[in-house]
C-alpha cells in the first residue's frame, strides 16, 4: 500500500518506557508520536513520597537541567539524568494523551501498562467518533524500569514491523499478535477503536 | 491567481484532470488530483457539476491510491454538494467491491459520513416543510442502495480490515435511526444542519420517513450484529472482529438503554463460549468484553438497571477473583454527574428497588422494605417513626442477640441506605450490597461471608470498608431529597450502624489503629468537607440553622460537663439530626450513642425537649468559642491518636455508667451495646475533629503528624516496659513506610531502635522495618517506589549496623545476628564489615587494643554470615580472606584462624580458598621484589643464607652470607618490610598446609623462583609449619622426591623434623631414599645421622668426610652424640678408626679431607681422649694392610697426649715387628716419630735391624749423637748386637764416625720437629693423591 502508519507510544509518564519506544522507532525510520496518560510527569526524586512533578510539556530539558542542579549523583546513579538526555534528543517535552485531538489520528497504539490501556480505551470512546477510522490499539505490559524498558522498546519495534509490513492490518492483526506472543512467550492485549 | 477568472479555474481544472489521467506516477496523479480537490471546491465550486461525472471515470484506475484518494475526494465534494451524490454514490458502491481493502474501507467511511449527512438533512427538512426536494430524495435513495450494499458486507465473510467499518456502518445506522433518550425529543425550532438531530423528532410525522420503519430497520440491523455473536456463527469469527462486535454493541447498548434486553442476552451468552474457547488465547476479546460489561454497568438509564446484578455477576466471572481496579475507578469517577441527570427522570425508589435486585438474595425482604418505605412516607411519620425506633432501641438492650439476627430488620435498611444515599452506584455499592445482603443472612453466610472478603482485592475492600464507614451516625443521611433522607435515613442510619458496629467491630478496630495514620486522616479531611457541602447544598438554610442549633447545643451541653472527649464526640454522633428536628421530633436520641440518648429518651416522653435545646442553644452562644478551643486543643492533642482515643474510651465508659446510675432503665444491661457505641463513637472522633480543624496549613499538618509519630513512639517505650511489643513490631514497621517521607520517619524510627536496642527489642524491630521495606523493593510495582525503598532500606540498615558498632562493645553479638537475619545485605554494610575486618592502618595506631576485639567482632559476623548466608557466601569470604592477608599480623593471623580452622574444612568454599590462597602465594614471586644483585648471585649459586639460625654453612654459604652482610647492610629496612609482606601474603597459605598437606609441594615448587626476602619468610615460618603437620605422608613423599631449587628448604624441614624429636623410621627410610636415588649430597642424611645404625653408617662414613669440614663437624656431632633411645651410634675410637678406613682412591675422597676430618677429630680432645687414641692406635696397628694415615695419628697423638709417650713406644715397638720399612710412606712417618720421641724412642730405635738403623741414621742425622750416646751405655752397649754397634760406629773407626754426626744433626733438628712431620706428611700425601 505505501502509506505508513502513524504510531503512538503511550505510557504514563512519557518518559521511560514510551520513550525508549519513541526512540528506537524513530530510530527506524517510523512515523511515531509518544504521550502519557498520567496527570502529571513523575520522576523519581531523593526518597519515595518525593517524588519530582513536572506537568505535561515541561521540556525535557529544563528537566535534566534542574535535577542535575538538585542532585546529579543521585540522578545520575539512578538513570534518571541519561534518560532525560536520551529524551531531549527524540522531542522537545512530554505530551499528554488526553491532550493529543490536534496530532491528529494514529493508527496504531501501544501502551505498556494495562492501565494505561484503559485510559487510551476510554479517552477515545469519549471523543466523538466522526472519521470511522480504526485505529489499534496493543497493550505490551513492561514493568517501569531502565532495564525492561529497553527490552519492551526492542519488542515494540519488532512488533510495529511486523504490523506494518502487513497489507492491512485488520486482516493480519490475530496473527501478527499469535505470532508474536508465542515467540516471546508475552502477552499483548489489544482491541479496536474508532477516531 | 486570486485574479484568475472562472473560465481560467475550469481550465485549470481541465489541465489537472487530464494530467493526473495520464501521468504515469502515483503520487504525481495524486499531486494532481489534490490540487484539483482544492480548486473545485475552494476555488470554484460550480465547476463540480461538469466535472463530477469525469471524476468518476477514474474510479477504473488502476492504482489503488488514486481510486482511494477519489473515495475520499467524493466525501468531502458530497458533504458539501448532497444533490450530486446520485452521480458519485454508485462510483462508492462499486468501491466497496474493491479489491484493494484500503479503498474498500474508504468507501464505507466516506459513505457513513455521508448516510448521516443526507439523513441528517432528510430529516430537517421534512419537518419545517412538507415537501422534500428531488435532489435530497434520489440522495437518500442512492443513499439506501449504498446501506444495503454495506451490510451485505458486514454479514459476508471478507477482509476483516473492510467488514471492520461496516460494523461500524451498522452501528452509526442503528444510532440514527433509533431515538436517543439524551438529547430532547422536541426538534428545534429553527432548522440548524450540522448539530445532529433525534430521529424522535420525526413522531410528529415526515413526508418520507417513518419513525416505526426507520426502528424496525435498525431493529434488524441490530439483529443482523447480534447474530454474529450468536454462537456458533461467532466461532468462524476472527478476533478483531468480535472485539469491534462486542465494543460496537455496547456502545448501542449504553447509548440506546431500550437495547439493553436485547443485547446484553447475547453478550453475557458470549462470555462463557469465549472463555471456553478461545479466552486463553485471546485476553483482546476477553478485555473487551469486560470494558463493554463496565460500561454497561455504568449507564444509569432506567433500561439498564435491571441488568446490574446480572452484569456484576459476569464480571465476577470475567475476572472471577477481582473486579478490576479500573471499573472500580472509572465508577467514582465520571459517573455521579451522569448520575445526576438522569436520576430526575426516575423515582428514588427505582434505584432502590433496582439494588434490591442486584442482591438477588435480598428479594424475599422486598416487602420489608416496602413497608419501610410505606411506613416512612406516611405523613405522620415521626410519631411511628419514633415508636418503631424506639422499639428497636428498647429491643436492643433487652435482646441483644435478636438484634444482631434480626435480618430483616438489619439488612434491609442498609441497602436502602446504599443506594439512597450513594449518588455513585459502582462496583463498590453493589459489594456493599451484597455484603449487606450476606450478613442479612447471619451465622450460615458466614462461609461464603468469608470467600467474598477474600477473593476480593483488598483495595477493592478498602473501599467497601470506606464505603460502609458512611453509615456510621456521622456522615448518616444525605440525600438529594429531604424527606426520604429524612425516612429512609433515619432507621437505616440506626440499624447499619449497630449492625457495623457489630458485625464490622473487628474491621473497624482495624481501621480505626489504621485511622491513626496520616494518610487516612487525610483522606477524611477531603471527605469530610464535600460531606458537610452535600448536605448544605441540600438543606435548606433554616435547617442549617437548626442543624447548628443542635450541634452547637449539644456541644455546649455536653462540654459544660466537663468530660474532655465529649464535645468532640458528641456533634460527630449527632450531625444526621437536624432533618429529625425539623420534622418535630426530638428523638435525636436515637444515634446509639449512649450518652446522647441518656439525654434525649426523656424528651421523648417529654415534650420539653425541643426547648430545652432551643435554651441551652441560647446558651451556647456564648460558649462557643470556648468550644472550639477546647477542641483545637483536641486537635492538637490528635498528635497523639492513639493515648487520645483511649481517653476518649475511658471518658464514654464513665459516662455509660453515669447513664447507668441515673437509671435510664432501658440502658440497665446493655453492656453489649454500649461496648458497640463506644467503638462507634471513637469512630466519630475523627472527623468530627477534622471538621472543625479543615484549614490548617500544610506545615501544621506535618507537624501534627510528626508529633503524632513521635507520641507513638514514645507510646511504644511504654510498651516495651509492660511487654507485648512483639505483635506491634510489625505495625510500626508498617506506619513506617505508611508515613509521608519528608517527615522523616525514618530518622524517628531509628533514633527510637538505637535509643535503647536491648529494651525496645530493636533487633526485631529493625528486621520488620527492613523487610517491609524489602517487600516494598521486590514488589517493584514502579520505578519510583521501589528504587526509592531500596535507597531507604540500606540507608537504614547502614545506621542501625553502624550506631550498633559505634555504641556497643566489641563482645556484643547484636550486630552479627542483625546482619545474619536482614533481607539482603547491601554493599554499604559489607563494606562496613570489611572495615571491620581489615582496619586501616592509621586507625590500628590509634586504639590497637580495641581494634583486635573488633576484628574478632568482624570476623565472627562474617563466619556467621558465610554459613547462614549463601548468597552472600562469596561476597563474605572475600571479607575475611582480604583480612587474612593484612598487614597487620595481629589481624592477619585471627583472620587465618578463621579461615584455616572454620571456614576451609567447609566443602563449598575451600576450593575459592585454596585458589584465593595459592595466587597469593604465587603473588610473592613477582610482587616481593630481590634485592638488587643479590637476586643473580643467589640464581647462580643458588644457596641460602644460615647465618641466623645457627646452623652450621657451607663454604659457599659463607660466601652468600657475606653477600647477603652487604645487602643488609645497604638497606636493612627494605629487606625486613619485604620480609613481612612475602609473610603478609604467604601465612595463609601456610596454614592451609596444616589442614591439607598435599598443598604442601607448593611451597617446594615455587621455592626456587621467590626472592631472597620471601625464602627468609619461608625458613621463618616453615619450622612452625613442619612441626604441626608432623612426618606426613605428602611432606614423606615430597622429602624422598623434592622438586628442584628446593633443596635448602629441604634441608631446613629436615632440621626441623629431626630436631629433639625422634625422626619415625618412615621419614629415616624417606631420607635415605632421597640419598640413594636423587641427591648424592650427604648433607641431607646428616639431620638423620644420630638414627642411622652402624652399619648403615659405615658405609656412607667416606662421604660425611667429603663434605665442608663445617658440615662433617656437625655429622659427626651427631654421630658421636647418637639418639637419646639408642645411644651414640659410634663410639670416637670407631669414628677415627672409621676415618682411617677410607681409601683415598678407592672412595675417591681427596686425602686433604681426609686429614681434616682427622684434625676435627683431634680438636675434640674431651671426646677423643688419651684412652680412646690409645685404642684406636692399639686396633689400627694390628690392620693390615696398616692405614694410610696411622703414622700421621701417632704423631698427632704423642703431640696432643705427651703422656701416651710410652704407649706409642710399644706402638713403634710393635710395627718395627710388622717391619714398617717395608712402608715406605709409614717409614717416614715412623722415623719422624722416633725422632720427636727422643730420648725415649732410642730403645725402640736400637731395635731396628743395622740396616734400617743406618737407613734411618742416613735420613735423620740428628739422631745418631744421641743415640750412640744412649748405646755406649754399658748395659746397652752389652744388649746389642754387633751389627748394631757397627752402624752405631761404637765398633772402631765406624762407630766414632756416625756418632758424631748424629749428634751435630740432632742439635740441628730438635727444635722444629713436628714442623718437619708436617711437611714432610704433606708431600707424603700429595704423593699419594
Amino acid at each position: 500500500m505505501g502509506a505508513k502508519l502513524r504510531y503512538a507510544m503511550v505510557c504514563s509518564s512519557n518518559q521511560n518506557r514510551s520513550m525508549e519506544a519513541h526512540a528506537l522507532l524513530k530510530r527506524h525510520g517510523f512515523d511515531v508520536s509518544s504521550y502519557g496518560t498520567g496527570a502529571h510527569v513523575k520522576l523519581p526524586g531523593p526518597s519515595l513520597r518525593e517524588p519530582n512533578v513536572y506537568d505535561f510539556g515541561t521540556p525535557y530539558k529544563s528537566m535534566h537541567d534542574e535535577l542535575r542542579r538538585k542532585d546529579p549523583d543521585l540522578y545520575k546513579r539512578n538513570g534518571i539524568l541519561p534518560m532525560l538526555k536520551r529524551n531531549l534528543g527524540v522531542k522537545n517535552a512530554p505530551q499528554r494523551w488526553q491532550d493529543n485531538a490536534a496530532d491528529g489520528c494514529f493508527d496504531v497504539v501501544v501502551t505498556f501498562e494495562e492501565k494505561v490501556f484503559n485510559i487510551v480505551i476510554e479517552d477515545l470512546s469519549n471523543r466523538k467518533q466522526v472519521l470511522i477510522r480504526s485505529v489499534l490499539i496493543i497493550n505490551l505490559e513492561v514493568k517501569d524500569n531502565h532495564e525492561e524498558a529497553a527490552t519492551g522498546g526492542k519488542l515494540t519495534l519488532e512488533l510495529c514491523q511486523e504490523i506494518e509490513s502487513a497489507d492491512c492490518w485488520e486482516d493480519a492483526i490475530d496473527d501478527i499478535v499469535a505470532a508474536f506472543e508465542r515467540q516471546h512467550k508475552r502477552k499483548l492485549l489489544y482491541t479496536i477503536s474508532f477516531y | 491567481m486570486a485574479a484568475m477568472t472562472a473560465a481560467g479555474w475550469g481550465e485549470r481544472a481541465v489541465g489537472l484532470l487530464e494530467s493526473a489521467r495520464t501521468a504515469g506516477e502515483v503520487p504525481s496523479k495524486l499531486k494532481q488530483l489534490r490540487q484539483l480537490k482544492a480548486v473545485l471546491l475552494h476555488r470554484d465550486p460550480p465547476l463540480l457539476p461538469e466535472f463530477v461525472t469525469r471524476l468518476t471515470e477514474l474510479q477504473s484506475e488502476r492504482a489503488s491510491p488514486i481510486r482511494k484518494f477519489l473515495a475520499e475526494m467524493i466525501g468531502d465534494i458530497g458533504s458539501k454538494h448532497i444533490e450530486l451524490l446520485p452521480e458519485m454514490v454508485p462510483c462508492l458502491i462499486a468501491f466497496l467491491k474493491d479489491e484493494t481493502p484500503a479503498v474498500a474501507r474508504q468507501a464505507i467511511t466516506t459513505g457513513t459520513s455521508l448516510f448521516g449527512y443526507v439523513l441528517e438533512k432528510l430529516v430537517i427538512q421534512g419537518l419545517y416543510s412538507s415537501e422534500i426536494d428531488d435532489s435530497t430524495k434520489s440522495s437518500w435513495a442512492w443513499m439506501l442502495k449504498f446501506k444495503d450494499a454495506v451490510l451485505h458486507i458486514a454479514v459476508q465473510s471478507g477482509s476483516d480490515g473492510v467488514r471492520l467499518l461496516a460494523v461500524k456502518f451498522v452501528e452509526t445506522l442503528v444510532l440514527l435511526y433509533t431515538p436517543d433518550p439524551y438529547i430532547s425529543a422536541d426538534p428545534p425550532q429553527e432548522p440548524v444542519y450540522g448539530l445532529g438531530f433525534n430521529i424522535s423528532w420525526l413522531r410528529g410525522g415526515h413526508p418520507s420517513l417513518n419513525v416505526g420503519e426507520l426502528a424496525m430497520e435498525a431493529s434488524q440491523s441490530l439483529g443482523l450484529l447480534l447474530d454474529h455473536l450468536r454462537s456458533p456463527q461467532v466461532k468462524s469469527l476472527s478476533n478483531s472482529i468480535i472485539i469491534v462486535l462486542i465494543k460496537s454493541l455496547s456502545a448501542i447498548a449504553t447509548k440506546r438503554p431500550s437495547f439493553y434486553g436485547r443485547i446484553l442476552p447475547v453478550l453475557l451468552g458470549l462470555d462463557p463460549a469465549i472463555s471456553i474457547v478461545k479466552a486463553v488465547e485471546v485476553p483482546g476479546a476477553h478485555h473487551a468484553l469486560k470494558t463493554a460489561f463496565v460500561a454497561c454497568l455504568e449507564c444509569t438509564h432506567s433500561s439498564a438497571e435491571p441488568w446490574r446484578a446480572r452484569l456484576v455477576e459476569a464480571l465476577k466471572a470475567i475476572n472471577d477473583s477481582e473486579l478490576s481496579g479500573q471499573a472500580t475507578n472509572k465508577n467514582s469517577g465520571g459517573v455521579s454527574i451522569s448520575n445526576e441527570e438522569s436520576l430526575p427522570l426516575k423515582d428514588d425508589n427505582s434505584s432502590l428497588q433496582a439494588c434490591d435486585e442486584a442482591s438477588s438474595d435480598l428479594v424475599r425482604k422486598r416487602p420489608v422494605a416496602e413497608l419501610n418505605n410505606d411506613l416512612l412516607q406516611d405523613d405522620c411519620l415521626s410519631v411511628k417513626r419514633i415508636r418503631q425506633s424506639t422499639h428497636t432501641a428498647q429491643d436492643l438492650p433487652n435482646e441483644p442477640l435478636q438484634v444482631t439476627a434480626d435480618q430483616e430488620s438489619n439488612s434491609v435498611p442498609v441497602v436502602g441506605s446504599v443506594s439512597s444515599r450513594d449518588k455513585s452506584s459502582g462496583p463498590v455499592q453493589q459489594l456493599v450490597a451484597m455484603f449487606g445482603a450476606l450478613v442479612a443472612q447471619g451465622e450460615k453466610a458466614a462461609g461464603s461471608l468469608e470467600i467474598l472478603i477474600s477473593s476480593i482485592s483488598s483495595d477493592l475492600l478498602a473501599e467497601v470498608v470506606m464505603a460502609n464507614m458512611q453509615h456510621l451516625p456521622p456522615t448518616c443521611p444525605k440525600t438529594d431529597k429531604d424527606d426520604v433522607a429524612s425516612e429512609t435515613g433515619y432507621p437505616s442510619c440506626l440499624d447499619s450502624s449497630v449492625l457495623s458496629s457489630i458485625q464490622l467491630s473487628p474491621l473497624i478496630s482495624d481501621i480505626h489503629s489504621l485511622s491513626s495514620l496520616s494518610p487516612l486522616l487525610a483522606s477524611l479531611l477531603n471527605i469530610q468537607p464535600s460531606m458537610s457541602h452535600d448536605v448544605a447544598k441540600s438543606h435548606q438554610s433554616s435547617e442549617e440553622k437548626v442543624m447548628d442549633t443542635v450541634e452547637t447545643t449539644l456541644l455546649s451541653s455536653s462540654g459544660g460537663d466537663g468530660g474532655a472527649m465529649m464535645p468532640v464526640t458528641l456533634p460527630a454522633s449527632v450531625s444526621p439530626f437536624p432533618v429529625v428536628t425539623e420534622n418535630g421530633s426530638s428523638v435525636v436520641s436515637l444515634s446509639l450513642n449512649s450518652a446522647t440518648e441518656e439525654r434525649v429518651i426523656p424528651g421523648v416522653d417529654s415534650t420539653s425537649s425541643i426547648d430545652e435545646i432551643q435554651e441551652s442553644h441560647d446558651a451556647s452562644h456564648c460558649s462557643n468559642p470556648e468550644v472550639n478551643d477546647s477542641s483545637q486543643d483536641h486537635a492538637t492533642s490528635l498528635g497523639s491518636l492513639v493515648p487520645s482515643n483511649i481517653l476518649s474510651t475511658c471518658s464514654m465508659a464513665t459516662d455509660v455508667s453515669e447513664t447507668q446510675s441515673t437509671g435510664v432503665g432501658i440502658f440497665d444491661t446493655s453492656q453489649a451495646s454500649s461496648a458497640a457505641s463506644l467503638v462507634t463513637s471513637c469512630q466519630c472522633v475523627l472527623p468530627k475533629m477534622m471538621i472543625l480543624d479543615v484549614n490548617l496549613t500544610d506545615e501544621a499538618k506535618d507537624q501534627l503528624q510528626k508529633v503524632a509519630f513521635v507520641r507513638i513512639l514514645d507510646a511504644y517505650k511504654q510498651v516495651a516496659i509492660s511487654g507485648g511489643l512483639d505483635a506491634r513490631c510489625s505495625l510500626l514497621a508498617h506506619l513506617g513506610i505508611e508515613f509521608p517521607l519528608e517527615l522523616d520517619s525514618w530518622g524517628l524510627l531509628q533514633k527510637h531502635v538505637l535509643s535503647d536496642y536491648m529494651d525496645h527489642e530493636g533487633h526485631e524491630l529493625t528486621l520488620r522495618i527492613l523487610y517491609r521495606l524489602y517487600r516494598e523493593t521486590e514488589q517493584d510495582q514502579d520505578f519510583l517506589s521501589s528504587r526509592t525503598a531500596i535507597s531507604i532500606y540500606e540507608t537504614f540498615l547502614l545506621a542501625v549496623a553502624e550506631s550498633l558498632r559505634d555504641t556497643f562493645p566489641a563482645t556484643d553479638k547484636s550486630l552479627g545476628r542483625l546482619l545474619a537475619e536482614v533481607p539482603y545485605l547491601s554493599e554499604g554494610v559489607l563494606k562496613l564489615l570489611e572495615g571491620l575486618c581489615c582496619p586501616d592502618r592509621s586507625e590500628k595506631l590509634e586504639k590497637d587494643f580495641q581494634n583486635g576485639d573488633r576484628v574478632t567482632q568482624g570476623l565472627s559476623a562474617v563466619w556467621n554470615l558465610i554459613l547462614l548466608r549463601p548468597s552472600s557466601r562469596a561476597r563474605c569470604l572475600l571479607v575475611a580472606l582480604q583480612s587474612a592477608v593484612h598487614s597487620a599480623e595481629e589481624v592477619r593471623m585471627k583472620a587465618i584462624r578463621l579461615v584455616a580452622n572454620k571456614l576451609f574444612p567447609m566443602p563449598g568454599v575451600s576450593q575459592k580458598i585454596e585458589e584465593f590462597a595459592h595466587d597469593k602465594l604465587h603473588s610473592v614471586i613477582d610482587d616481593v621484589p630481590a634485592i638488587e644483585d643479590m637476586d643473580t648471585d643467589e640464581a647462580t649459586s643458588g644457596l641460602q643464607e644460615d647465618s641466623k639460625l645457627g646452623k652450621p654453612s657451607s663454604s659457599r654459604g659463607q660466601q652468600s652470607d657475606n653477600a647477603l652482610k652487604s645487602s643488609t647492610h645497604l638497606d636493612q629496612n627494605v629487606m625486613s618490610s619485604l620480609i613481612s609482606e612475602a609473610q603478609r601474603c604467604m601465612s595463609l597459605y601456610f596454614a592451609l598446609c596444616t589442614k591439607k598437606h598435599s598443598l604442601l609441594r607448593e611451597i617446594f615448587t615455587i621455592y626456587k623462583n621467590i626472592s631472597k626476602a620471601a625464602k627468609e619468610a619461608v625458613h621463618r615460618q616453615i619450622p612452625i609449619l613442619v612441626r604441626t603437620v608432623g612426618s606426613s605422608p605428602e611432606l614423606l613423599a615430597i622429602i624422598s622426591d623434592p622438586p628442584t631449587g628446593s633443596e635448602d628448604l629441604l634441608m631446613k624441614v629436615l632440621h626441623t623434623l629431626t630436631d629433639g624429636i625422634v625422626p619415625s623410621q618412615d621419614l629415616i627410610s624417606s631420607v635415605k631414599k632421597l640419598y640413594h636415588s636423587r641427591m648424592k649430597d650427604a648433607d641431607v642424611l646428616i639431620p638423620v645421622l644420630p638414627f642411622l645404625t652402624k652399619d648403615e653408617i659405615f658405609p656412607i662414613f667416606p662421604h660425611l668426610v667429603n663434605l665442608p669440614i663445617e658440615n662433617f663437624q656437625g655429622a659427626l656431632s651427631r654421630v658421636l652424640q647418637g639418639s637419646p633411645k639408642t645411644g651414640p651410634c659410634l663410639t670416637p675410637a670407631e669414628v677415627l678408626i672409621a676415618i682411617h678406613g677410607i681409601d683415598p682412591v678407592k672412595d675417591g675422597i681427596p686425602l686433604k679431607k681426609v686429614i681434616d676430618a682427622c684434625s676435627a677429630c683431634f680438636e675434640q680432645r674431651k671426646v677423643f681422649t688419651q684412652q680412646v687414641l690409645a685404642k684406636v692406635l692399639n686396633q689400627l696397628v694390628e690392620q693390615i694392610p696398616l692405614p694410610l694415615l696411622f703414622m700421621r695419628t701417632v704423631l698427632q697423638a704423642i703431640g696432643i697426649f705427651p703422656s701416651l709417650v710410652d704407649f706409642v713406644m710399644e706402638i713403634l715397638l710393635r710395627l718395627i715387628s710388622k717391619q714398617i720399612w717395608k712402608y715406605p710412606k709409614l717409614w717416614v712417618g715412623f722415623l719422624k716419630c722416633v725422632t720427636q720421641t727422643m730420648p725415649q724412642s732410642f730403645s725402640v730405635v736400637l731395635q731396628l735391624p743395622a740396616a734400617q738403623l743406618e737407613n734411618a741414621l742416613n735420613k735423620h742425622p740428628v739422631l745418631r749423637p744421641p743415640l750412640v750416646e744412649h748405646a755406649s751405655q754399658p748395659n746397652i752397649r752389652s744388649s746389642l748386637p754387633r751389627s748394631t754397634q757397627v752402624v752405631l760406629g761404637l765398633v772402631q773407626d765406624l762407630q766414632a764416625n756416625s756418632q758424631g754426626q748424629t749428634s751435630q744433626s740432632q742439635a740441628a733438628d730438635t727444635g722444629s720437629s713436628t714442623a718437619d712431620v708436617a711437611t714432610e706428611l704433606t708431600q707424603e700425601s700429595s704423593a699419594v693423591s
